[in-house]
């Protein structure tokens, strides 16, 4: 703690080591999926500003699990962190929703960019797409036509 | 001519069962659908394919296909274990090729001679138009007309060139022997290929739930999922078959997803479970940025 010659300058903590989030003591092996799921915890609660940021340890899957809300009243989703170099498996993405909640895949490139992926149980309509919608009619074959 | 025939039914114990069986041609390991009543049973029971032909009409196209009709493995696979499908012969085994060539001059040879003796009426008919046409005209020319006219039956030759050639669009083409016919066998036991078997779970299984599938080689996914019959509907999702154990890169998993996206589909992974059910998990855009 004490500085043992004069002018050799400590280096400063490593002040993720320090954050309160305490993902530390979850004790998960797999460090990169850990840090990946720091700098998610750091968007969502310091970007984003959702509530009720905390983080689970997944026993079966060994990863450090969110569970979060987008804002007030809003439903708990939880956020599976993965670097995005990694490989998943259909098995774990089913333990995760088997939780019950809505789940967010977040994957981590390298440069901490982060992209946010939905996933639900069961098979979801898409939207339909918006109109207004305009009956084409002739219009390719006087086209063509036109062309000749 | 389209109706089914009697000699279609099938034989054995399972009477009550009363569509009749469909008849499939191996190319290959290709199974293709030629016949019409074939083409209308095989869509009946909701399955799509993909037609291969090209038109005799419009042959410089890839708008609108004709017959044959290729089945997907897990459509043919399907039929198999409904024992909907029969094997038929390539090719029949009494007509060789030299016969039907035969067979086609013979036919013709006639339409040449029909054809030569319409085209020779109807230049005499061009003709005589001509000249009655001229009647308030000089005589010399109205000479010369009838002097051709009298020519015009030894010397007229009517090029082979000219000759209109009918395609006959009606004729398959294909013969076929239904007495030898042999139902085809349903595939071996499950888990002979991980990837195959899974596949067609759940081709199974959505065909089941009332879903129409078709090949999704231009989304990248294993089919495309219609919530109808595909002339009446688009794709709804494009379902990608991993088996629950196996091993995705999670970039192949957003580019999937984003690509699903852009097409507004829904992408499903689709996962046969351990009770013969089938998991899917719905990928989408999450809204955040």
């Amino acid at each position: 703690m004490s500085g043992a010659s004069g002018g050799e300058k400590r280096p400063p903590p490593n002040w993720i080591l320090q954050h309160p989030a305490q993902m530390k003591d979850l004790q998960i092996e797999d460090s990169a999926q850990v840090h990946a799921a720091f700098l998610v915890y750091m968007d969502l609660t310091e970007v984003r500003r959702w509530k009720e940021v905390s983080c689970v340890k997944s026993s079966e899957l060994q990863v450090v699990l969110l569970e979060a809300r987008e804002k007030e009243g809003a439903p708990t989703l939880t956020i599976l962190p993965l670097p995005a170099h990694q490989s998943v498996t259909h098995k774990s993405i089913r333990h995760v929703l088997d939780r019950g909640f809505p789940v967010l895949l977040c994957a981590v490139a390298a440069d901490s960019t982060l992209v946010y992926q939905r996933m639900t149980d069961g098979l979801v309509t898409p939207d339909p797409p918006v109109g207004p919608f305009q009956d084409m009619g002739r219009r390719q074959h006087r086209k063509r036509r036109q062309q000749r | 001519m389209e109706a089914l025939s009697c000699g279609e039914r099938r034989l054995g114990s399972e009477e009550e069962y009363a569509a009749p069986a469909v008849g499939v041609s191996l190319c290959d390991s290709a199974p293709l659908v030629w016949r019409m009543q074939d083409l209308r049973a095989v869509r009946a029971e909701g399955l799509v394919g993909a037609l291969l032909g090209s038109l005799p009409r419009t042959p410089r196209q890839n708008g609108r296909l004709g017959r044959p009709l290729l089945l997907l493995p897990e459509e043919e696979g399907l039929l198999r274990e409904r024992r909907a499908a029969a094997a038929l012969p390539d090719r029949c085994q009494d007509w060789g090729g030299a016969e039907l060539r035969q067979k086609h001059e013979e036919e013709e040879k006639r339409s040449f001679e029909e054809q030569s003796v319409l085209a020779l009426e109807d230049r005499k008919l061009a003709l005589l138009r001509a000249m009655t046409g001229a009647e308030s005209g000089a005589t010399s020319a109205d000479e010369a007309l009838r002097r051709r006219l009298q020519a015009l039956d030894q010397n007229f030759t009517f090029p082979q060139s000219a000759m209109a050639v009918q395609l006959s669009t009606a004729r398959a083409g294909l013969s076929y022997c239904p007495e030898a016919r042999a139902f085809l066998q349903a595939y071996g036991p499950p888990g002979a290929e991980p990837r195959c078997d899974a596949r067609y779970q759940v081709f199974r299984d959505l065909r089941g739930r009332g879903f129409y599938l078709t090949s999704a080689g231009k989304f990248g996914g294993d089919f495309l999922v219609y919530p109808g019959d595909p002339l009446r509907f688009h794709a709804h999702f494009i379902a990608v078959c991993v088996s629950l154990d196996e091993s995705v890169c999670l970039l192949d998993v957003l580019a999937v997803a984003r690509l699903g996206s852009n097409v507004k589909k829904t992408v499903l992974l689709c996962s046969p479970g351990p009770d013969a059910r089938v998991c899917y998990t719905s990928l989408q855009w999450s809204g955040m940025i």
